[in-house]
């Protein structure tokens, strides 16, 4: 007589985008193929079908930032070294979302990624959990600063 | 008396011997953060296998490709890495 499938237990991967939940930071790797159905009550599977990718990374900017004060994976210069390079690389965000079109936005997003890199690097050995939460909140960080609006609001002192 | 004096050569040479690892310590940790400055300026280096000492935030390495860097902090708070003949 009820000849309605029952819906299967949900095992998608991916999360509702706009909740914001600063879970547990995910690790670097794109690879974990899908998470066993940890928070099952998601009735919104139809618009999850549509995002097979990882879930979205959790940013949290002033706990990096701390992490990134507080490591031992990098020493006093480097740390300095890095701020001055990600002030510059800030100074030419402002700019362009001033209006000066000069360095192009993939320019930018090339020095970004490049900072992230060396970023990496330095810490990679020696701090893993901050390597990995910088990795996870590369893509969310690039959308601050992409975005004129999220831009303005930053605190970038 | 001679007990005391036993003791205290005692704890003077075990703080000795704790006191060359740290400095040892301290240099290596100097050594690599300068070889990542250099890196991070994009300049050849390799490691730094010397540093000397000039002033507080002031020093100049030698990379083990036979470069020579003078990097130091300067007054806008900038890590400054000049090329030295």
């Amino acid at each position: 007589m009820k000849p309605a499938a029952p819906a299967p237990a949900a095992p998608t991967p991916s999360a509702p985008p706009p909740t914001k939940k600063p879970a547990t930071p995910l690790p670097p790797k794109s690879a974990p193929p899908a998470t066993p159905a940890r928070e099952a009550g998601d009735k919104t599977a139809s618009s999850a079908a549509k995002t097979p990718g990882p879930a979205p990374a959790p940013l949290d900017l002033k706990e990096l930032k701390q992490e990134l004060k507080d490591t031992k994976a990098i020493g006093i210069f480097s740390k300095i070294t890095l701020k001055n390079q990600m002030d510059d690389l800030l100074g030419r965000m402002r700019k362009y979302h001033q209006g000066q079109p000069n360095p192009p936005l993939t320019d930018l997003r090339r020095s970004y990624e490049l900072l992230v890199m060396k970023l990496l690097s330095l810490v990679q050995d020696d701090d893993k959990k901050l390597a990995s939460d910088i990795a996870a909140s590369r893509e969310a960080i690039w959308a601050l600063l992409a975005d004129p609006k999220k831009f303005a609001t930053l605190d970038v002192s | 008396m001679n007990k005391l004096t036993g003791r205290w050569a005692q704890s003077l040479i075990v703080a000795m011997l704790l006191a060359v690892p740290a400095s040892a310590q301290d240099e290596e940790t100097l050594k690599k953060d300068l070889t990542s400055v250099i890196a991070l300026h994009g300049k050849p280096c390799g490691q730094v296998v010397g540093v000397k000492v000039l002033a507080d935030n002031d020093y100049a390495a030698s990379c083990e490709d036979g470069n020579k860097y003078h990097v130091y902090l300067n007054a806008e708070g900038r890590v400054m890495v000049d090329a030295q003949k």
